[in-house]
């Protein structure tokens, strides 16, 4: 074993390298270009809905992760060699892995100290003989650096949480359309065939005898880190992306909870942590998971990628061994070097650790809460005897690393390139003949000039890596796929109940949220045509109005409540927060908020455009909110409210020219309908529910048609004042006009006849009560319902809007019983005893990273 | 080997588990550790778990320490769950075994097991395996104060089998039985600070302090006759599952020592399962669905001879 080195950066690349030319072009666009490409990038990504989630985020807030569209160019011979030697890893990984969860030959023969399995998190004893349907490993991600003699050396690699491939190709999207011409003249490999790779290596996976097996992708939900990339990938590859409350284990098998019934899964690609996975069997508290996951996978009916016992391959430790493994388990040399490694369960090891601990990166050989690396050379002389007293306490729980000098590579900052140290991350994918290595990687750089850390955060700081071809590459797609014509199977088939019940939502919150826009910016209109004390009917119209929106957006306790007149007579405040208190249930920033929500619940079923659309709602919110603070009035609030409304009409455009006529989109169509209907009957109740006088009455009819969106047919079909009568023809009667309320039920009632049927033990009656809501509304005599009583009320039109909306709400309620699978709750059993999480000892010891 | 000679004590074994949800329980997934095993003082004859409802789907295997375990499913409504083990164990005495065994030194156990596997194999096959055995577990994590306790009772160069007899009394001492005491998830070092426990605890002591001087320790769950015969007192922790600790003594066997009652098993105490402590041997646990509340447990345990 030798100290670690600190050795000066090799040279950079000569003139004959790849790289010279891509520079040389990069250098002929200039600063401000290339700055101007920069923020293109990051257009690109925002569009593309790229974000990522931290702990604490708010839902659908995801923050924009740094492209540098800068690549890494690496050429055909360097990148051959790292190629070999990844493959080898990933070989080797999975064969050491059946190993430890079968004979255990490696520990037997004292090639693995026995504390690397038994006193690794990790391995997972409910795995122990676990052989799985496909193969042990399917996707290994390879952290690689280039070491002081400039060739490539492994620092570790990922198969617990092997993410970053989705990234990867994002970032090639990005950078090759921020730089065109540049990337096709660089013939540049592709990643598509290994992602082709990758699909077929999980369909693999599958039982014996499955031909066409379903693929699903478990995330732990939206709040995840990775979640941008387990959408990403389901949208790629053509999975179904579904949580652990969405599969359910029955008769030993798995089953998706799909729209209409239940549907067999043949192989889970599992993003969820394997001790989260299975409740039962593992963490009780877990509500991430699948009771019987692992049972079924035990007996060979569902293929579980990776293994769940994956994770005791994450391990440092194991770094210093492979040598030995690869001759034994492989009967190979190692091609690749790894990062000198001490483990320090070894004596001889463990001083040389201690006596190294400033110069050394000090890790748990298991990523654990509170025990991240070490720095030593940052850490102070006290934190550094505490350090050592933890490894002294559990020496087999730590190792000590070489500090790696990694070389430096071009990064783009402030219109400049500089140099920034970085760490490749590539990928591996297993195949019938051998392992396939991704021909590009995730590049991530440091932060700065003078960092000595590159963070792992996903999304922090990444970009490109181009493997430049020498011969021709053939373009060809991620669905070329030579086999067996597999016959189509149907839409339903492949869509989770909770994904229908969120595009329901989005649905009902998007109609919603347009709704207070039309009204709340029709409000304000009014006020300024009708200032205050001026006219008694004006004020006696907008005091109408503002009551209107409290009822219709529900915001109580809103402009109405509590001291009304006072309230009335200014109110600003309240017509302000009903746009931007998000904290308020009915407001349009809650609307949107849960409209956010529910769209990234299931942004593996819309499409690109539709995310555009969908992030810029986002910033259009945080305008509104800055401007409409205190004065809604303002100029600046219209204009952000007009902006709103325009992302809300393309949102429903979208809809309708883009989405496939599917259950999904039946759904949310349902919702939308269901919600206008409900908008309009609460809008023309709360208006016209008592008669006024001539002057304001007619001012609050053309309101109300206008906020309607019938204003101009009414006129060009009506020509004279504004009746009741005729009124209600239009809104409510007319199964022509888009805006009425028999025009939402025939649409509802469509959507409804076309989802898949709810199984036999659920009573459907939302159909039924879709019939008597519609025949409730053509039956109406309209002047019957504009008659008056004594008090100038009018009970006929009161009645039938309360019916109408008693119906819609009862026909909600029963939507969701018929379609939508609600759990019951997971409850532990008693006397099921929950192990801890193992924790290092000496809690804190300090000089984590930054 | 087999336990049926005339030393051996022939016991049926009956243990009850009964769940009851105050509401509909929709789906209910349970795992068990229910069916005794066979060790080499013990033969298991006509085992059986008897379920209610009957579950839709069910299947036995022996989880990564050999212990017998069965998976349940319950996929329809229902309202109580029934889980009964019965089985008949023939256990055969063996303190006599033990009284005579290896007069090594404690030392001497400890480099066997940190040698293995490394150079050439232990010529006793327990001993390899049972690395898994010293380290610390998710629940008897490493503690001074249990190093502090074994250190009393491991003089240089005492015998092992002496020194965990005397480290059995210590414990007995330091930590009263007091039903309720303690929880599930309570740590030895805490049981012992208080001085106060059930079975439960007083097994993860003892075997938390044996693995701080580098030897290897089991956690035993199981059972103890019921009624003693006339004129031998009752057992502590008759009426429900029981717990020990065992200790490897390479060459010789498993050495089983019961704090709780301060004793080497002299045949009335009936092995179910054994791990690295408790969280490793649950007998029942599980996950259901239901809206309902709070559910209730109720465990009953029967030992008689037959």
């Amino acid at each position: 074993m030798t100290a670690p080195t600190t050795t000066e950066p090799p040279e950079g690349p000569g003139p004959t390298h790849p790289w010279a030319s891509v520079a040389q072009r990069l250098e002929a666009l200039g600063p401000a270009e290339l700055e101007r490409r920069r923020r293109e990038a990051d257009r690109l990504l925002l569009a593309d809905g790229v974000t990522f989630h931290l702990h604490g985020d708010p839902p659908g807030r995801g923050r924009p992760w740094a492209l540098d569209p800068v690549p890494v160019v690496l050429g055909e011979d360097e990148w051959a060699r790292l190629e070999r030697g990844v493959a080898q890893h990933a070989a080797l990984a999975e064969a050491l892995l059946a190993d430890l969860y079968g004979a255990r030959r490696t520990v037997a023969e004292g090639l693995v100290p026995p504390e690397l399995v038994w006193g690794h998190p990790g391995f997972l004893r409910a795995c122990d003989g676990l052989e799985p349907a496909g193969r042990w490993l399917v996707l290994l991600a390879a952290e690689v650096a280039r070491g002081p003699d400039g060739g490539p050396m492994l620092l570790g690699h990922r198969v617990e949480d092997p993410a970053g491939a989705g990234e990867a190709l994002e970032n090639r999207v990005v950078t090759s359309r921020v730089l065109p011409r540049i990337y096709a003249d660089a013939r540049v490999r592709r990643l598509a065939p290994w992602f082709r790779a990758l699909r077929a290596a999980c369909r693999a996976s599958a039982p014996a005898g499955v031909d066409d097996p379903r693929i699903v992708i478990l995330t732990p939900g939206p709040r995840h880190d990775g979640y941008f990339e387990h959408a990403y990938l389901a949208t790629t590859l053509g999975w179904t992306l579904v949580e652990g409350a969405d599969l359910v284990v029955r008769d030993g098998h798995v089953h998706l909870r799909a729209l209409g019934g239940l549907e067999p899964v043949h192989v889970v690609v599992r993003r969820v942590a394997a001790r989260w996975s299975d409740p039962l069997e593992l963490r009780s508290d877990s509500t991430l998971g699948v009771p019987g996951l692992l049972e079924a996978a035990r007996r060979g009916n569902v293929g579980v990628v990776n293994h769940p016992g994956a994770g005791v391959l994450d391990d440092p430790a194991l770094l210093p061994r492979l040598p030995a493994l690869c001759r034994r388990l492989l009967d190979e040399d190692l091609l690749l070097p790894s990062v000198p490694t001490w483990w320090c369960g070894d004596p001889a090891a463990r001083s040389h650790v201690l006596a190294h601990l400033d110069e050394l990166v000090v890790k748990p050989i298991a990523r654990r809460r509170g025990a991240n690396a070490r720095f030593g050379w940052r850490l102070t002389a006290d934190q550094r005897a505490a350090l050592a007293a933890a490894i002294e306490a559990e020496p087999h729980a730590w190792v000590g690393q070489a500090r790696l000098d990694t070389t430096p590579v071009p990064t783009l900052a402030g219109g400049r390139v500089v140099e920034r140290r970085a760490l490749l991350r590539t990928f591996a994918t297993s195949g019938p003949d051998g392992w396939t290595v991704l021909d590009g990687a995730l590049t991530r750089v440091a932060d700065s000039d003078d960092a000595d850390v590159i963070s792992g955060q996903v999304g922090s700081h990444s970009k490109d890596t181009w493997v430049v071809a020498t011969g021709t590459e053939t373009a060809t797609g991620f669905w070329l796929h030579r086999g067996p014509e597999v016959p189509a199977t149907s839409p339903t088939a492949t869509m989770s109940s909770r994904a229908g019940e969120n595009l329901f939502w989005l649905g009902r919150y998007a109609e919603r949220a347009e709704q207070t826009v039309r009204l709340t910016r029709h409000v304000l209109d009014r006020r300024t045509e009708l200032p205050p004390g001026v006219d008694p009917a004006g004020d006696e119209v907008v005091a109408a109005l503002v009551e209107a929106l409290s009822a219709v957006t529900a915001t109580a306790p809103g402009p109405t409540h509590g001291s009304t007149p006072h309230r009335l007579a200014a109110p600003e405040a309240e017509l302000a927060a009903a746009l931007t208190d998000a904290g308020r249930p009915g407001t349009l920033a809650a609307d949107v908020r849960s409209l956010l929500g529910a769209a990234d619940a299931v942004r593996d079923q819309l499409s690109g455009d539709t995310w555009l659309v969908v992030s810029n709602l986002e910033g259009e919110l945080d305008q509104l909110a800055a401007a409409g603070a205190g004065a809604p009035d303002d100029a600046r609030t219209t204009e952000a409210l007009a902006a709103v409304l325009k992302s809300l009409l393309a949102l429903a455009g979208l809809a309708n020219e883009s989405m496939v006529r599917d259950p999904g989109w039946r759904f949310l169509d349902a919702g939308r309908r269901l919600e206008r209907a409900l908008q309009l009957t609460e809008l023309l109740r709360s208006t016209l529910g008592r008669a006024r006088d001539t002057a304001a009455e007619s001012l609050l009819f053309e309101s109300v048609l206008t906020v309607s969106e019938s204003i101009i047919t009414y006129r060009r079909r009506y020509r004279s004042q504004a009746q009741l009568e005729t009124l209600l023809d239009l809104l409510v009667q007319d199964p022509g006009n888009p805006r009425s309320v028999a025009f939402q039920l025939d649409r509802l009632a469509e959507d409804l006849a076309d989802v898949p049927q709810p199984a036999p033990e659920r009573l459907g009656v939302d159909e039924e009560l879709t019939l008597e809501v519609g025949a409730l509304v053509r039956d109406a005599d309209t002047t019957a319902l504009a008659a008056t009583d004594g008090d100038g009320r009018r009970p006929a039109l009161v009645a039938l809007l309360d019916g109408v909306g008693q119906l819609l709400e009862r026909t909600a309620v029963a939507i969701d019983a018929a379609h939508f699978t609600h759990l019951e709750p997971r409850q532990v059993l008693a006397g099921s005893v929950e192990a801890p999480d193992e924790q290092v000892s000496g809690a804190d010891l300090g000089g984590g990273p930054p | 080997m087999s336990a049926t000679g005339d030393a051996a004590l022939r016991y049926r074994v009956r243990h009850t588990t009964r769940y009851r949800y105050p509401g509909e329980v929709t789906t209910g997934y349970s795992e068990a550790r229910l069916l005794p095993r066979t060790t080499p003082d013990q033969d298991v004859h006509d085992a059986a778990l008897h379920v209610t409802p009957t579950p839709a789907d069910r299947r036995d295997r022996l989880d990564h320490f050999g212990n017998p375990t069965t998976y349940l499913a319950v996929q329809g409504p229902h309202q109580e769950l029934v889980v009964t083990a019965t089985a008949e164990v023939a256990v055969r005495p063996y303190a006599d075994r033990w009284a005579s065994a290896g007069t090594e030194p404690w030392e001497r156990a400890v480099a066997r097991l940190r040698a293995a596997p490394a150079g050439a194999p232990d010529p006793d096959p327990e001993v390899g395996p049972a690395r898994e055995l010293v380290l610390a577990s998710p629940l008897v994590p490493r503690s001074p104060a249990l190093a502090a306790l074994a250190e009393a009772s491991f003089a240089p160069g005492r015998p092992l089998v002496e020194a965990v007899v005397d480290l059995c009394h210590r414990v007995h001492a330091a930590v009263a039985y007091v039903p309720g005491a303690t929880g599930i998830h309570t740590r030895p070092d805490e049981a012992l600070a208080q001085g106060r426990g059930v079975c439960q605890d007083l097994a993860h002591v003892l075997v938390g302090a044996v693995r701080s001087r580098g030897l290897a320790a089991r956690y035993v769950s199981g059972y103890l006759e019921t009624d003693p015969p006339p004129g031998r007192p009752r057992l502590v922790g008759a009426d429900a599952t029981h717990a020990w600790a065992s200790v490897l003594v390479p060459d010789v066997g498993w050495l089983d020592v019961d704090p709780t009652n301060d004793a080497v098993p002299e045949g009335r105490h009936l092995t179910l399962a054994w791990g690295r402590d408790f969280a490793d041997v649950t007998p029942l646990k599980g996950v259901i669905y239901s809206g309902a509340g709070e559910h209730s447990l109720d465990v009953a345990v029967d030992v008689e001879r037959c």
